[in-house]
């Protein structure tokens, strides 16, 4: 059970599981949008099949990650009154705008013009219910005279620009909350929103490669090689990034040597043992890396390249969730003092228990699929196949 | 003449933001308390919600009108720091109506150790007691006068008040050597720790007379030579006297 010397107060672990899956879910709806800009602002061209997927998918998985925060609080009621009486100086209190900002000023709006020209015409061809949605939508602008369409064009392209920053934003505010608490020593780390994000980017693209390859067998559709492999390069180079980024940290921590760094290595060794060396850098970093490498490079048919991806994607993903572990539960195992460790069980049923989490976790994919059958995302590849 | 048109798009998204904003003007005024910010990021009635709660406590003073006699002995023990209402709980009620609403009275055995009972993060010196082997089954009230407690004879050992140190060296490499092998301890400062302290060795010798190579001691004890080993610093800025480890 415990082990050492730990205050009263910190036997029980105050933020659960779901407060690993918001750090989580957020991660996503960053690393999905930078995806997709990679596409509209750096023209990357290999990646017009995905654009709007990735875009439907951020913005599925934004709506959801508030309400991991919302299960989490005694009084979910209250949250709202973060926006009437807004604190400036409390980081977590302005989380209500950074998100706000977010979802309104830049997915939905990009989500709008994006989709502008086929909502009017989906308006005109639907019948019954479906068609008041769509016109809905338009909010009364029916014009897709070419000029019209253009400027769309040129929104898109201007809120992608401010997108990027807020992608970078929201996930890096998200990981300035834990790296800008001082008296914790496996948080307190100015790389930690700069690690945050890159690991936000690593999950975005490898949900889009896994999206990507379930929509189209779900569809009986081929995917579009070039894509997939661009895809697979740019999974690659973040999490390169990433891992290197994470290896400083380590490496600064360890040469740094501070008072902490004895109750450090035991949390490692003890609690964390599993989910950061085996889940985390084995088999969520460097597997997978080796998979994309092998499936990129080597000389492998298309098909089996295809499973490597899907197979690299989905431990990315774990390894991920991970990281989010062991940054939040983590930070929690170790007595201030830094004389013992504590542990964390986690709960079944209840509010913050596995179910919730599950749920949590699923609830994204069925927004996507409403998302999906409402504004259909499928662009077929400008080149031949 | 051509004036600059505002795209159909735009329009529509200013009167749709236009409206996000008025909405949220208008439930700014209906849900943010009239009195919000008057004092400071809170509602300043709430300050008046508070003063009209009941009070429960009657503060420690209070007692002294009609109990001065516990008062007094009290505040010459050494519970004279504890408050009558932490033992006897809220009594505002009982001292209003001149001494109906009796408070509760806590004889059971398992109240003292909520500040008693021994727990490693509690001050050095503070008593504690292991509550299973501190007179298993008695009321502590039966030895020990809660308004004046002092132990019915002056404690034997050290691990009365300094239980974690005393546990620490029970598993440590010096489990067998007594406190005053090191300490020397004035008989007053069991009875009274606070006005008779106890000095700390200050010389290397204290260690020397067991672990110099020239000490006479049992063969068994790992030996240094104390002129050199460790240079110009005291034992203990390395070694933890109470649980010394050779590696740290
Ligand atoms: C106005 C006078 C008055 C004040 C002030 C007062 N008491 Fe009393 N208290 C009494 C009287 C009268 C009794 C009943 C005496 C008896 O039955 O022997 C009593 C009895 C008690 C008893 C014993 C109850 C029992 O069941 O035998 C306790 C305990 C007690 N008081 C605690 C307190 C505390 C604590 C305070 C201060 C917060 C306090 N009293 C203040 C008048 C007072
Ligand atoms: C450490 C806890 C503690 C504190 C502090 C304390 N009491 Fe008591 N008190 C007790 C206990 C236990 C008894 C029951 C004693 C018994 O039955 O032998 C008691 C009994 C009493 C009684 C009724 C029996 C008697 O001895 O007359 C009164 C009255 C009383 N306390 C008043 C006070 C007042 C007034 C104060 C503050 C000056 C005070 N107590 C502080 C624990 C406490
Ligand atoms: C709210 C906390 C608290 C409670 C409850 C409490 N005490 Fe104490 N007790 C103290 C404090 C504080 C001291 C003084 C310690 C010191 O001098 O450093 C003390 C001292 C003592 C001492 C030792 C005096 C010495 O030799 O140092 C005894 C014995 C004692 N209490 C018995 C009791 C008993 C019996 C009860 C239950 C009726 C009780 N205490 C309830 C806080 C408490
Ligand atoms: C049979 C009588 C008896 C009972 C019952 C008893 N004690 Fe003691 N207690 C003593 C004696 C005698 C000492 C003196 C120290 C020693 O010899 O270890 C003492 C010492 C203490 C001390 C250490 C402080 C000091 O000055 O030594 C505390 C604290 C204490 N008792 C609290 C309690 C508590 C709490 C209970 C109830 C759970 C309790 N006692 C029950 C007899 C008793
Ligand atoms: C009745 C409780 C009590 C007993 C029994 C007791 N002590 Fe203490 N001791 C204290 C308290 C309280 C202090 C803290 C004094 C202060 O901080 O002013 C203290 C302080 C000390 C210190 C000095 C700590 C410092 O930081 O300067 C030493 C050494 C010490 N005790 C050793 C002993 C030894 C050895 C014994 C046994 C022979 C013993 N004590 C028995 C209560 C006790
Ligand atoms: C091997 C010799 C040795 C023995 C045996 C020993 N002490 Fe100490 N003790 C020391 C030294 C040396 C210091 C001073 C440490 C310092 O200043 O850092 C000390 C410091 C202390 C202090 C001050 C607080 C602290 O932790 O530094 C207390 C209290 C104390 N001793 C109590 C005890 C008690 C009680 C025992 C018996 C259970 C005991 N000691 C046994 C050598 C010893
Ligand atoms: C009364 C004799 C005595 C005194 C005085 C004494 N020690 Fe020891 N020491 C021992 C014994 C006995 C052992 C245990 C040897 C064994 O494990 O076989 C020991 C072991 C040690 C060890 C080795 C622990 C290990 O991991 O092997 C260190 C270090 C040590 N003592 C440091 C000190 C220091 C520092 C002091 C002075 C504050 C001191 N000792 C005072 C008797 C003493
Ligand atoms: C600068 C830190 C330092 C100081 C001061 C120091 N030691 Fe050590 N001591 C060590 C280290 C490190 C070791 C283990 C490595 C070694 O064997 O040299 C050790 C080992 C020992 C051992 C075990 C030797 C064995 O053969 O197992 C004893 C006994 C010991 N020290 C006693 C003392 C005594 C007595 C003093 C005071 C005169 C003292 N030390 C001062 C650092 C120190």
């Amino acid at each position: 059970m415990f082990s050492g010397y730990i205050y009263p107060n910190e036997y029980e672990l105050q933020w659960s599981l779901l407060i690993v899956l918001y750090p989580y879910l957020t991660g996503l709806v960053a690393g999905a949008f930078i995806l997709a800009s990679l596409e509209r602002v750096f023209n990357v061209k290999a990646l017009v099949v995905v654009y709007r997927l990735s875009l439907l998918t951020a913005l599925a998985f934004l709506i959801v990650a508030p309400l991991p925060l919302l299960a989490h609080l005694g009084h979910p009621e209250r949250a709202l009154e973060m926006f009437l009486t807004p604190h400036l100086t409390s980081a977590m209190a302005m989380f209500g705008f950074v998100y706000a900002w977010y979802l309104l000023m830049v997915l939905l709006l990009e989500v709008w013009f994006d989709y502008r020209k086929d909502i009017v015409l989906w308006s005109r061809q639907k019948k019954g219910i479906l068609r008041y949605i769509y016109l809905l939508m338009t909010l009364g602008v029916t014009d897709i005279s070419e000029k019209a369409v253009r400027f769309d064009e040129k929104a898109g392209k201007f809120i992608t620009i401010v997108g990027i920053p807020s992608a970078f934003l929201l996930h890096g505010y998200v990981g300035f909350i834990f790296g800008s608490v001082k008296a914790n020593p496996w948080w307190s780390s100015v790389l930690m929103p700069i690690v945050f994000l890159f690991s936000a980017i690593v999950s975005g693209i490898a949900i889009v490669i896994l999206i990507y390859i379930v929509t189209t067998l779900i569809r009986w559709k081929r995917p579009d090689m070039p894509c997939l492999n661009k895809l697979a390069e740019f999974l690659l180079y973040a999490m390169i990034i990433d891992f290197s980024l994470e290896l400083l940290d380590f490496i600064h921590r360890l040469y740094e040597s501070e008072e902490s760094i004895h109750i450090l290595s035991d949390l490692i060794s003890n609690r964390l043992f599993i989910s950061l060396i085996v889940t985390q850098i084995i088999l969520g970093s460097l597997l997978p890396m080796a998979g994309i490498v092998l499936a990129r490079f080597g000389r492998v048919h298309d098909e089996m390249r295809r499973i490597l991806y899907f197979i690299s994607a989905f431990l990315v993903q774990v390894g991920i969730f991970s990281i989010r572990w062991n940054v939040v539960i983590g930070g929690q195992l170790f007595s201030k003092s830094l004389r013992g460790l504590t542990v964390y069980k986690v709960e079944l049923l209840g509010l913050e228990g596995l179910f919730m989490t599950f749920f949590l976790l699923m609830l994204p994919f069925v927004i996507l699929y409403v998302l999906v059958k409402l504004l259909p995302p499928w662009t077929e590849p400008t080149h031949p196949a | 003449m051509k004036f600059f048109k505002l795209p159909q798009q735009l329009v529509s998204l200013f009167i749709l933001f236009f409206i996000i904003i008025v909405v949220f003007i208008i439930a700014r005024r209906i849900f943010v308390p009239a009195t919000f910010g008057v004092y400071g990021h809170y509602r300043a009635s709430a300050i008046d919600t508070v003063k009209e709660q009941k009070i429960n406590y009657a503060g420690a003073k209070a007692c002294y009108e009609c109990h001065d006699d516990i008062f007094e002995t009290k505040s010459k023990s050494y519970h004279k720091d504890v408050s009558c209402e932490v033992c006897h709980g809220p009594s505002a009620k009982h001292v209003e109506s001149g001494g109906d609403f009796a408070p509760e009275i806590p004889r059971q055995r398992d109240f003292c150790p909520v500040c008693h009972g021994y727990n490693p993060s509690r001050p050095t010196g503070f008593p504690q007691v292991i509550v299973a082997q501190h007179n298993p089954g008695k009321a502590c009230i039966s030895c020990h006068k809660p308004h004046d407690p002092t132990p019915p004879h002056t404690p034997e050992s050290c691990s009365a008040c300094h239980r974690e140190i005393f546990s620490r060296k029970m598993v440590s490499h010096h489990y067998s050597l007594a406190c005053t092998t090191c300490h020397t301890v004035p008989d007053e400062h069991l009875a009274n720790p606070r006005l008779n302290q106890v000095g700390k060795p200050a010389a290397k010798e204290v260690c020397g007379q067991c672990h110099d190579k020239a000490a006479e001691s049992d063969k068994e004890i790992p030996r240094v030579d104390i002129q050199t080993h460790g240079g110009r610093y005291l034992c203990w800025d390395c070694h933890y006297p109470h649980d010394p480890e050779v590696k740290t």
